[in-house]
């Protein structure tokens, strides 16, 4: 059970010189267990902080966020993030970063062993198990943060622009990669992205975000198109290549630029405050 | 962040540096020795020679020692003392700042006793401390205490503060409890600073203690000191000084030794 639903959330951050910044405004979605959802949308619009709510990290002003049912209280081992930073601990070495949660947990040594071995190798990281982060190039140090995720064989992912670092090819590996795990064990996932190709291509469904204030413009399903087009068949730089997949990601652009167009980014965020309660 | 550079990468420069080093110091030495016995350009009782000041060694040395004791008696009395202030110091300013960086209700508590406390400079407490322990070892402990607790405290919990909260989420979201949030996360993040800290407070440490025990003591360097400006010994205060240097420079140097054991993770800059 953990289908990830938000209920009329709204989150306002308190502004340094009084009043309020409206960062999220009065977001509904439902993502059903077992359903990968890939949340687009430009740079401040709110992913991080949806996501964090979800993680339990942060809080909804109004509205609700429940998981499996419960309204979240906090933070725990079966919601695994992904952050938008890696986070990793600087102190503790590739096998230690990703063996933590489970360290946590007590699991026994020569199953977490197991367990770091099958992703450091998955992860392409061998080799470097005892290298500290420091020592790994950005693209390196993602992957060390996205295996200490799936180590965890978590109910759900929540994914902050987990491939932002990566070069183009890495990227491609690691979202084929994202797709056979997903189809083999699927979990909940929420994905986000700025890279509309990654979305369509990964996604069961695409939810577009606008900013000022942070709200759901559209969400689109993606299935009919892969199923109808045989994609999961296809080697992924075929599929991009789709009309169907074109058409769709100039639909998701030309509803990005709309909306900014609508809505220009604010040079400050005064447009979407309100005087403080 | 203070950072400083590491012996590493150094390649070729460090004969190079060590020559240039000795040179200096030699040079230092020749100007020293032609300016008092050589030419005979300064009174010897204002600065003595280099053989006066190897005399005085010699005699300090060897024997019944200056001072009711040898050098070395003397210098282990003082490492002795540093050593346990400063533990005690350690032992009770670390947990304190980590609380205190931790708890914003443990600072609200403590933080004014320590506003109150923090300006008076440790040397202030000197008298203080021989009315209440005498001039026997335990006062000068509790000066040296008193010295070293400050930076402990205040460098713990800045190193708390400054530790990233997106490391405590993403820890949180392994499942890691308060105490392995505390114990893997914010101590670790917290130790350069941490460190930073104990350099202060060594530093402070000797000062404090050569203070208290040129204000009175059985033994000890500050004592060496103290008898040897008494005694107008130009030659014996010298002493002195250059083994309260030698005994700075080891505590030191044995504390770089730790840090770079405990904070082994940082990219040497
Ligand atoms: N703790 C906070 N305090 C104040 N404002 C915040 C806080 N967290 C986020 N915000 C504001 O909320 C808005 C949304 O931030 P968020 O990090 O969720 O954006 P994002 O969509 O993830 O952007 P990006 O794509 O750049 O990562 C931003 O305008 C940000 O300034
Ligand atoms: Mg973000």
């Amino acid at each position: 059970m953990s289908e990830i639903v938000f209920e009329g959330v709204t989150r306002r951050f308190p502004l340094p010189r009084g009043g309020e910044f409206l960062a999220i405004d009065r977001i509904d979605l439902r993502i059903e267990e077992r359903e990968f959802v890939a949340i687009v949308g430009p740079s401040g619009c709110g992913k991080t902080t949806l996501m964090r709510m979800a993680a339990g990290l942060d809080f909804p002003t109004d509205g609700r966020v429940l998981v499996g049912g419960k309204e979240v209280t906090g933070p725990g081992p079966e919601r695994a993030v992904v952050f938008q930073q890696f986070a990793l601990l600087p102190w503790k070495t590739v096998r230690e970063n990703i063996g933590f949660g489970l360290m946590c947990k007590r699991t026994p040594k020569a199953e977490a062993d197991a367990a770091i071995a099958r992703y450091v190798e998955l992860m392409g990281l061998s080799g470097h198990e005892d290298s500290f982060p420091h020592q790994l190039s950005g693209g390196m140090q993602q992957r060390v943060a996205i295996a200490r995720a799936y180590v965890m064989q978590p109910a759900a992912l929540l994914m902050d622009e987990p491939f932002g670092a990566l070069d183009a090819q890495t990227r491609i590996v690691m979202q084929e990669e994202l797709v056979r795990l997903a189809r083999r064990n699927p979990r909940t996932v929420i994905f986000i992205t700025h890279a509309v190709d990654e979305a369509i291509y990964l996604a069961d469904r695409v939810v577009v975000m606008g900013r000022n204030p942070g709200r759901i413009i559209e969400t689109i399903d993606i299935r009919p198109l892969r199923e109808d087009g045989g994609w999961e068949a296809m080697p992924i730089e075929e599929v991009m290549d789709t009309p169907a997949f074109t058409h769709m990601r100039s639909r998701i652009w030309k509803l990005l630029k709309a909306r900014e167009q609508e809505r220009p980014a604010a040079p400050a965020p005064i447009p979407a405050t309100v005087p403080a309660k | 962040m203070p950072t400083e550079a590491r012996s590493s990468g150094w390649g070729f420069a460090v004969p190079r540096r060590a020559v240039v080093g000795l040179a200096t110091v030699g040079g230092a030495l020749l100007l020293w020795w032609l300016a008092t016995s050589g030419l005979r350009l300064l009174n010897p009782l204002r600065l003595p020679s280099p053989q006066e000041v190897w005399a005085a060694f010699s005699q300090i040395s060897t024997g019944q020692g200056y001072g009711g004791a040898t050098l070395w008696q003397h210098a282990l009395h003082s490492l002795w003392l540093v050593a346990k202030g400063f533990a005690v110091a350690v032992a009770t300013g670390i947990p304190l700042g980590l609380l205190m960086g931790w708890s914003r209700r443990a600072e609200a508590l403590i933080n004014p006793i320590f506003l109150l406390l923090r300006p008076i400079p440790a040397l202030a407490w000197i008298p203080l401390a021989i009315v209440w322990f005498g001039l026997g070892d335990t006062g000068k402990v509790f000066v040296i205490w008193l010295t070293a607790f400050v930076p402990s405290v205040i460098n713990a919990f800045t190193g708390v503060r400054g530790v990233d909260p997106v490391l405590i989420a993403a820890a949180r979201t392994q499942g890691a409890s308060t105490a392995q949030v505390i114990r893997h996360v914010v101590v670790p993040g917290a130790m350069p600073m941490i460190f930073t800290g104990l350099r202060l407070s060594l530093q402070a440490s000797w000062t404090t203690l050569v203070a208290a025990e040129l204000v009175g003591a059985f033994f000890g360097l500050g004592r060496v000191l103290n008898v040897a400006g008494q005694d107008i010994f130009p030659g014996m205060i010298l002493v002195g000084m250059a083994a309260v240097a030698a005994c700075g420079a080891a505590t030191t140097w044995l504390l770089g030794r730790a840090e770079r054991r405990v904070v082994n993770w940082r990219p040497a800059v």
